[in-house]
């Protein structure tokens, strides 16, 4: 398979974009999002479709982390 | 020649010998310190006082010349030594031999003489690559505006020799600079150039479709005309500090290594 173009890479862009707009307005509610998910998944490589949600993943885990702060987990009890 | 006598007279033992020197209207008054601003008598400041100043400017400009070369000696010399760091490190020291978007092949010295921004990518990038090259390219265009700067090679290697042929970095590089030369190469060619920069290259997991993500660093090096690596620019790096830090770096440069014989 060939790689996407230029064009090609700005379609797949503008829909992740919509696609994430939408996610943040509904507070992450995939289902209010359905069809900027289905635009999404039509204009990107499914390689791409994966590297994204995990993209946005992340960010929102940085944003978590700088915003409330990191709690460590508890770790295994020591023995007595 | 007054001055020459207020030191003398400064001295005790000048000043005994001028206390028995026969008074003269022409002399100065005997006094125990002896302002050398002043001229003879009450006239106004002859060539007593030009000759020091013109003294005192000669010594300073002297001074200030001897500072100024030891300054560039050391500049000079902390320069070399760069150089003999960066030769350390070695970075970009070997011979690569890869195949140019057109099919042409090309060797590290086909670079020699020229400044090269290089980048190392893959074209199914999902964004980070055309980002970089899109900055890479606004920075050599923006040193192609500057008349005073000489052309910068922007260069791509491929990070994914098996699907990223000639034909493949053909239709990428068109999307950005019109000087940007693509190159490939047979797994062990690519990887001996990636290995010459330290380059980190993984390909992920193949999905349904065969296609898969190339985890790479990511990096904007700066070579220089005598092929050695310079400076590197990484993601924070806008196009504007990557343009003013190449400008610099041009603009600084001396060429420490004797330029090659031509054939």
């Amino acid at each position: 398979m060939t790689a996407p173009n230029s064009s090609e890479r700005k379609a797949c862009w503008d829909a992740r974009d919509q696609l994430w707009k939408c996610l943040d307005d509904n507070g992450d509610n995939a289902a209010s999002c359905q069809k900027s998910q289905s635009e999404f998944e039509a204009n990107c490589p499914a390689q791409w479709v994966k590297y994204f949600t995990k993209r946005r993943e992340f960010l929102k885990y940085k944003d978590k982390m700088q915003t409330e702060g990191f709690k460590p987990a508890e770790g295994p009890r020591q023995p007595s | 020649m007054s001055w020459f006598r207020c030191i003398v007279g400064d001295v005790r033992g000048g000043g005994r010998l001028l206390r028995g020197l026969p008074q003269s209207p022409g002399l100065p008054q005997r006094t125990p310190r002896c302002f050398l601003s002043r001229g003879p008598g009450p006239g106004p400041p002859g060539p007593g006082l030009r000759t020091r100043v013109g003294v005192g400017l000669l010594v300073g400009g002297g001074l200030l010349a001897a500072w100024w070369f030891v300054d560039s000696e050391k500049r000079q010399n902390q320069r070399r030594r760069r150089v003999e760091q960066l030769k350390q490190v070695s970075l970009g020291q070997g011979v690569f031999s890869l195949l140019d978007h057109r099919g042409q092949r090309r060797t590290k010295a086909d670079f020699l003489g020229r400044w090269v921004l290089l980048y190392f990518g893959f074209t199914h990038c999902p964004d980070i690559c055309p980002e970089e090259l899109d900055k890479l390219s606004a920075a050599v265009s923006a040193l192609d505006r500057d008349a005073s700067m000489p052309p910068v090679q922007p260069v791509f290697i491929t990070v994914d020799p098996e699907r990223d042929d000639a034909a493949a970095l053909d239709r990428y590089v068109k999307d950005f600079h019109p000087r940007l030369i693509g190159l490939t190469g047979t797994p062990e060619e690519v990887k001996h150039a990636g290995r010459d920069y330290r380059v980190y290259a993984s390909a992920g997991p193949k999905d349904e479709d065969g296609d898969y993500i190339v985890d790479h660093t990511i990096l904007i090096y700066l070579i220089s005309p005598d092929g050695l690596f310079l400076d590197y620019y990484n993601r924070m790096k806008s196009q504007d500090q990557i343009t003013e830090s190449v400008r610099n770096h041009i603009k600084n440069y001396e060429q420490l290594d004797p330029q090659p014989e031509g054939p």
